[in-house]
């Protein structure tokens, strides 16, 4: 095993990871959607006739031909959603009499394979008749048109903080204000969604690449109308998630649904023009900010207001953008702070969590406005950001806009970034440039942010357990499922560590609703934070058992029994000790499993970008970008560095590249395919140097936060910051991401900003 | 159509619809399910095989252009024994993949490359053109640059160490 960094390697390298799609049985049907073309419409017609004809299809249903079939779930998690938003907005797995986004599915096709699924499909006759598409909040908000006949586009309204008092922004010394786009991302891991359900007796097997299997058992058998323990879901590799593989969505209701009525399994492997069209989107957000400052650039008052698109239906993400509002002060003492929340329906996919989920939209606006704020008093932007920070004495700190942060230390943070940087060169080497004509103007910078991670209070709880066999193999098993993040190296490697035996004797089980009863899974950057706890918890719990058992055998009190490397002795001289193995033989199966609940954490970082700008080209090249993320204790350094690094990546690409864009009938504006949506490849990827710092977290007993989400989190807006400050434009508001030359462009001929004096 | 795929050495006589994709018989036919399907459309590269030593988009060729070719596939990247490929070695040792569902593509890209010219790590400016190539959204790239670059050099010195001898 030495020879691989992680367990998981020498299956994911050699070919021999098993992913669902790998999955075979026999007499699988293959499951393909027929779509809408078009955004918005009414569904005058579906007929299956022809699909149903052709060689190899072995079934074509409408909604019209299965009334039993049930309408896709809502969830109520972290207050995603709420029976307020979705009460009168049915979800319907295929498309009933309205179809609402481009790509919703009016049909089904099943085949013997894909193949023939796909020559049923093409035979299917569909009729929608248009009508025009609201692809945009502004453009939905006015209720002009209704994508709920009788009600409004405006599904969910929410707040966080209190007004902020007229006579603040009055007497402010300066207000800054500032309208940013957050726009809509696709979050494009490279497995697309998938979903294999397997009849076997009264019971259901679902194979699924699943952030959560413990909540789609548990939404599939109630739609099913089942007992949950008729249900089983496994989730084997899965080829990243990013936030967007936790929901029960409409092809998994179809196809869990016919797996059931026609006694077969099938299986929907989504393909990558499917995803681009139906796999839920990530950020979505119109905001407005105001800022105030003394003379001094002390914060006096902050009000962010949303306006989020969060797609046609409720069921989702209608609540998503309150993670944004409730972190919205970020590192800093804010006295006053509101921050409102508009959700608005669309025309297009859901809004979902993806990387981040909320809380990019929070630090971007924030850290955009700090950096106009700067700009307006003439401080350097790391001295403003020093005179607010959260000081960290000041923890558990409360913030007005609901949050208590645990733990931090956000001066330390910004200071590493800066020293890693240069800072000081970096700004020689500007102020040099702007007297050089013939040189491309460059830009510094800053973004500090706080993120919350583990999940919300109610979801900060995981169930698990520690078993030992009588060969003296540990078996740990909790209700995590990974998607990339080396869970079956780090989580045995936590329990080895906890029971001070050696790593080979561990082996973790996960992502098996019958291996593990209950579970949560692993979304919210929670594994570590949460899981990692409750393993060590139970760990603890099985070394206690142990001496109890060994006590019990040889008549001594238990605090005259020790645990020591997997055997047990008594304390006093020695003389008793029996390993756990053979503990076990004596006295039947040692087996401890828990439930364990932590605290919300609050990793934070301060990320630095050095940018220079060809105002003729629009083009933006990064030099630098530096990441410091703290997430308190890092079980794995390895790991957490590899998914900071990612994450900055895709922070890059959501800065400089990425963004779904609609026509006007609502459909994607995706020609090309896959080609058309900026991902950034490798020729985008600027030097990044990753670095920690480490404040432990007193919310779990391990100290660890939650990682991996930072880059998304952090480095967009340093970029942005950058560019604004290589161009040193008077409206920032020109630079919206993604920052493509055409943006850029536009924004180098802009009027400049009058010079200051630093 | 009735053809012959040699994959990994291996002699598949097959009968398959002209218009089946290679990794599609690949994976159903052959049952060798390492190569993945990220996009079918040529974009990401996760289906990357070699076919008679070059690099192709296994979603863009149809199998039945493959009959009597030679086709590699990321099973076929460890030798006889089991001994892992030094590709798999570095690609573990430099963290360079995480949900490992774009790997072989990369794997193989790289595979192709040092088999056509063993020198290829002394010209890292051709390296990046190869990690270039594909999408990996995990990792950030780097980690997979620098495994390519480390087995390529693991592979030269190998060769210089074993003339020297």
């Amino acid at each position: 095993m030495e020879q691989w960094t992680r367990r998981e390697d020498r299956r994911l390298l050699t070919g021999q990871g098993r992913y669902v799609a790998d999955i075979a049985v026999p007499d699988c049907l293959d499951a393909v959607f027929v779509r809408s073309g078009v955004g918005h419409g009414t569904l005058r017609a579906v007929d299956c006739t022809a699909a149903r004809a052709v060689p190899g299809v072995v079934g074509a249903w409408s909604a019209a031909d299965l009334s039993e079939l049930p309408a896709v779930p809502y969830t109520l998690l972290a207050r995603l959603s709420n029976e307020e938003s979705v009460a009168g907005r049915e979800w319907p797995a295929l498309v009933k009499d309205r179809v609402r986004y481009a790509g919703e599915a009016v049909a089904v096709v099943l085949g013997e394979d894909r193949y023939r699924a796909e020559d049923g499909a093409a035979e299917v006759f569909c009729h929608v008749d248009p009508l025009p598409a609201m692809v945009t909040p502004s453009a939905a908000a006015d209720d002009s048109v209704r994508l709920f006949d009788g009600l409004s586009n405006i599904a969910f309204r929410g707040e966080a903080g209190k007004p902020v008092e007229e006579s603040v922004w009055r007497e402010a010394a300066a207000v800054v204000e500032g309208r940013y786009r957050q726009q809509l991302l696709m979050p494009t891991p490279m497995e697309c969604r998938t979903i294999l359900a397997v009849p076997e007796g009264d019971r259901l097997t679902v194979w699924s690449g699943h952030q959560m299997p413990h909540r789609l058992r548990r939404e599939l058998a109630a739609l099913l109308g089942w007992s949950v323990d008729r249900v089983r879901v496994v989730v084997p590799d899965t080829g990243g998630a990013f936030g967007s593989k936790s929901a029960t969505f409409p092809e998994f209701v179809v196809v869990a649904f016919l797996a059931v009525k026609l006694g077969r399994p099938v299986r929907w492997i989504e393909d990558r023009l499917e995803s681009m069209l139906v796999a839920t989107r990530g950020r979505g957000q119109d905001q407005r900010v105001r800022l105030a400052a003394d003379a001094d650039g002390r914060l006096l008052g902050y009000e962010l207001t949303i306006e989020a698109d969060v797609g046609a239906y409720p069921h989702l993400g209608v609540g998503l953008p309150m993670q944004t509002a409730w972190l919205a002060t970020g590192p800093y003492t804010t006295p006053q702070a509101y921050a409102t929340v508009r959700s608005v329906l669309t025309n297009t996919m859901l809004t979902y969590p993806y990387r981040g989920a909320g809380r990019p939209e929070a630090t971007i606006a924030l850290e955009r406005a700090m950096d106009v704020m700067a700009r307006r008093l003439g401080l350097d932007p790391a001295e403003l950001r020093r005179r607010n920070f959260i000081p960290p004495e000041s923890f558990p700190y409360r913030t007005p806009t609901g949050r208590c942060y645990d733990s931090g230390n956000y001066a330390a943070a910004l200071d590493l970034a800066l020293e890693t940087l240069e800072y000081d060169g970096w700004r020689a080497e500007q102020a040099r440039r702007r007297t050089d004509p013939g040189a491309l103007p460059l830009g510094i910078g800053l973004s500090c942010y706080v993120e919350r991670s583990g999940g919300e209070a109610g979801g900060l709880h995981e169930f698990g357990s520690v078993e030992v066999g009588e060969d003296g193999t540990v078996t740990a098993r909790c209700g995590a499922a990974p998607s990339g993040q080396g869970h079956e190296t780090v989580f045995a490697a936590l329990v080895a560590g906890t029971l001070g035996v050696a790593e080979e004797r561990v082996r973790l089980v996960e992502g098996d609703t019958d291996e593990q009863p209950e579970g949560l899974g692993s979304f919210a950057s929670r594994s570590a934070q949460v899981v990692g706890a409750l393993l060590q918890h139970v760990s603890r719990r099985l070394i206690d058992e142990a001496r109890e058992r060994a006590a019990r055998l040889w008549e001594l009190p238990v605090d005259e029994v020790q645990w020591s490397g997997g055997i047990v002795h008594a304390a006093e001289d020695g003389s008793a000790a029996i390993g756990v193995a053979d503990l076990v033989k004596v006295t039947g199966p040692l087996r401890v499993e828990d439930r364990f609940e932590s605290g919300m954490a609050f990793p934070f970082g301060s990320h630095a970008v050095v940018a220079e700008v060809d105002p003729e080209l629009g083009t933006v090249r990064l030099l630098r970008v530096v990441t410091v993320d703290d997430c308190g204790v890092v079980l794995n350094p390895t790991i957490v560095r590899g998914q900071a690094f990612g994450s900055a990546v895709q922070g890059i690409g959501q800065a400089l590249y990425e963004g779904m864009t609609y026509d006007d009938q609502g459909v994607p504006v995706l020609a090309s395919g896959l080609l058309d949506y900026l991902l950034p490849t490798f020729t985008e990827v600027p030097p990044i140097e990753v670095k920690d710092t480490c404040t432990p977290s007193p919310a779990t007993p391990l100290g660890a936060k939650g990682a991996g989400e930072s880059g998304c989190i952090g480095t967009p807006a340093a970029i942005v910051n950058a560019v604004a400050d290589a161009l040193r434009i008077a409206d920032p508001d020109l630079l919206q991401m993604p920052l493509t030359p055409d943006v850029v462009w536009r924004a180098a001929r802009a009027p400049k900003h009058e010079e200051e004096v630093r | 159509m009735k053809i012959t795929l040699t994959v990994n050495g291996e002699a598949y006589p097959l009968d398959v619809e002209p218009r089946r994709i290679l990794a599609d018989v690949l994976r159903e036919d052959c049952r060798l399910t390492g190569t993945h399907l990220g996009c079918e459309h040529g974009i990401c590269g996760a289906c990357t095989v070699l076919v008679d030593g070059e690099a192709v988009r296994s979603c863009l060729m149809f199998a039945v252009q493959c009959d009597g070719s030679s086709v590699r596939t990321v099973e076929g990247l460890a030798g006889p024994d089991g001994e892992p490929h030094p590709l798999q070695r570095a690609f573990s040792a430099e963290h360079a993949l995480q949900c490992g569902f774009c790997t072989p593509g990369f794997l193989m890209v790289a595979a192709g490359a040092l088999e056509a010219d063993p020198a290829i790590g002394d010209s890292p400016e051709r390296v990046d053109g190869l990690v270039g190539s594909n999408i990996c959204r995990c990792t950030g790239y780097e980690p997979i640059r620098r495994a390519i670059l480390r087995a390529a050099r693991e592979q030269t010195e190998g060769e210089r160490d074993g003339g020297n001898r």
